[in-house]
């Protein structure tokens, strides 16, 4: 592997020990996936440090007091609790506490800390070409195949990452690999942001990893739609990036985005897909006691779009609703009277966290002696299909999937309401 | 018994070690199917449903599932369950072999023979992630 003069005096310890162990972490990574050299990233998304795993701000920690600073322009991914209104979520205190120790050690290292998988809406937004890294997937979609930066799926090593300011040139910082594997031909236009998740989690399950390119959208997808399309498609699926011709960056036509000629085969994106998503995630007696809408979490369009559906009513006693977004959302929609509406209607504006991140999850590791005890949930309504996939999982309880205003009208009237009526 | 025997693959990285085989049939999502705090294997793979994998060589086809498996990897050496190496037939995911460096588990892919069937459960493997060897059996 060739390395810069810069390169070869961090792996030597020359830099400091912080920056030889990142170095040498990239190197090996690097030499494993056989990349001729490393990029200079422009953007990193980094792992937050996470309250709910043993020793795991430690990690964090342990950098930051070592005197290692991010390089690059940086943002922390989605936390374990809300760092601020944890008391909200039912969340001991010993837990918002360490979670808090993480916000002080992504701050020492220069971070914008951010704590959201959807760092994009908080104003982290690389560009077309920028090489960049994330430990979130729906980052590295979005980032991708929305504003055509280039980014693997990665892990713990986008740390190291934002610390050297490179990255091993291999997978999706190569040509090779951002191109079409698998044809979607669109024969229905979805009709709400969690249509698209549900599209995106039926297209991801014949996808695997390759790279999916869609064609026959009716009209050019919103970017809140995009954005609900990569998450479902990087759950059911192994993708990293996705194409809409004209809209991802530079592929003009469905041909540029095959350069080597158009599979035989497409895959079919109907009604009917769309129904399947939201039948697999219907599970359960019905009752349920939380409703949540903001996976992703939430741009400030949507935020804008629950309190409209919100205005005027009020969650039904006994059901909670948690909308979860960023930090930075949370203020702007604050500023602009959406929390006090959704507030007024009774619903919980959560940010940092979700449910699957939170302190719900029974398959993640806490330290004992933070005393946390997962809930037990009688079920979970909610409108994005990762959300309902990693609660199936993990947090181990009934989910029942549906769109964004019949999760609400759910919330409100205290039964669940399909996407479908039944038929 | 038997000589042992030697299988080439591509060494990524990692020590020698030496332990017995574990062959999962299925692709691993480490994400899911392991529990952290026991190693128990969790998820529908029915090869190895309800096995542990701490201590072990775990043979797998590759690796598939959310880019939070590094995450995994790295609590179960935490707390002490992690596989001892991966041998891997594809090359498992960024993710996956992050997990491994950090965790210090030596992983060898695209061995030069259909390890999920050459293996089997309990084989005494010799790992060396660099050379990429593996010897099956006393060697």
């Amino acid at each position: 592997m060739n390395l810069s003069p810069r390169d070869e005096e961090m792996l030597e310890g020359r830099h400091g020990e912080p920056l030889r162990k990142a170095m040498e972490g990239l190197v090996t990574l690097g030499r494993a996936y056989n990349a001729e050299d490393m990029v200079d990233i422009g953007y990193a998304h980094i792992h937050a440090g996470m309250a709910m795993y043993k020793d795991d701000v430690e990690l964090m920690e342990e950098l930051a007091d070592a005197g290692a600073k991010v390089v690059v322009p940086s943002s922390a991914n989605i936390a374990n609790a809300d760092l601020v209104n944890w008391r909200q979520t039912g969340a001991p205190e010993s837990l918002a506490r360490l979670q808090n120790r993480a916000a002080g050690a992504h701050h020492k290292m220069g971070s914008a800390a951010a704590f959201t998988c959807t760092p994009y809406w908080a104003g982290h937004w690389p560009t077309w070409n920028m090489h960049m890294v994330s430990i979130e997937s729906t980052v590295t979609i979005f980032c991708n195949s929305v504003l055509g930066a280039r980014s693997n799926r990665d892990g713990f090593f986008a740390v190291y990452a934002s610390m050297t300011g490179r990255y091993p040139r291999f997978g999706y910082h190569l040509d090779a690999q951002r191109q079409g594997t698998h044809l979607v031909r669109v024969e229905c236009m979805p009709e709400s942001v969690s249509d698209f998740s549900a599209l995106g989690f039926h297209v991801g399950r014949s996808v695997g990893g390759g790279v999916a390119v869609f064609e026959g959208f009716a009209r050019r997808p919103t970017m809140d739609e995009m954005d609900a399309l990569g998450a479902a498609l990087g759950t059911s699926g192994g993708i990293s990036m996705f194409i809409v011709p004209g809209v991802t960056p530079p592929y003009a036509n469905t041909e540029e985005a095959f350069p080597n000629g158009l599979p035989n085969d497409a895959i079919i994106a109907n009604e009917a897909g769309i129904r399947t998503t939201y039948e697999h995630f219907t599970e359960g007696d019905g009752s349920f006691d939380l409703v949540h809408v903001g996976c992703p979490h939430a741009s400030f369009e949507e935020m804008k779009d629950y309190a409209q559906l919100l205005d005027g009513k009020r969650v039904k006693d006994g059901i909670d609703l948690w909308v979860t977004t960023s930090r930075s959302v949370r203020n702007m929609a604050r500023e602009a009277g959406y929390v006090a509406i959704m507030e007024k209607a009774g619903a919980k504006v959560i940010s940092d966290t979700c449910p699957m991140s939170c302190h719900f999850a029974c398959t993640a590791s806490p330290d004992p002696k933070l005393g946390v005890k997962p809930p037990v949930l009688r079920g979970i309504v909610l409108d994005s299909a990762k959300q309902a996939k990693y609660v199936h999982d993990m947090v181990r309880c009934p989910v029942l999937l549906t769109s964004t205003e019949k999760a609400i009208e759910s919330a409100v009237t205290g039964s669940f309401v399909p996407r479908f009526s039944a038929s | 018994m038997s000589p042992p025997r030697i299988i080439h693959g591509r060494g990524l990285f990692g020590d020698k070690v030496r332990g017995p085989a574990l062959v999962a049939k299925e692709p691993v999502s480490f994400l899911g199917d392991v529990d952290i705090t026991t190693g128990e294997i969790i998820g529908e793979l029915p090869s190895v449903k309800g096995k542990r994998m701490g201590g072990m060589v775990l043979v797998f086809p590759g690796s598939m599932g959310s880019a939070g498996a590094w995450r995994f990897i790295y609590q179960q050496f935490i707390h002490n369950t992690h596989p001892l190496a991966l041998i891997a037939k594809e090359l498992p995911d960024p993710s996956v072999v992050q997990g491994a460096i950090m965790a210090g588990i030596p992983v060898i892919c695209e061995p030069n023979e259909d390890v999920l069937n050459s293996i089997e459960n309990g084989d005494i493997l010799t790992i060396d992630g660099k050379a990429g060897t593996i010897t099956v059996g006393n060697g």
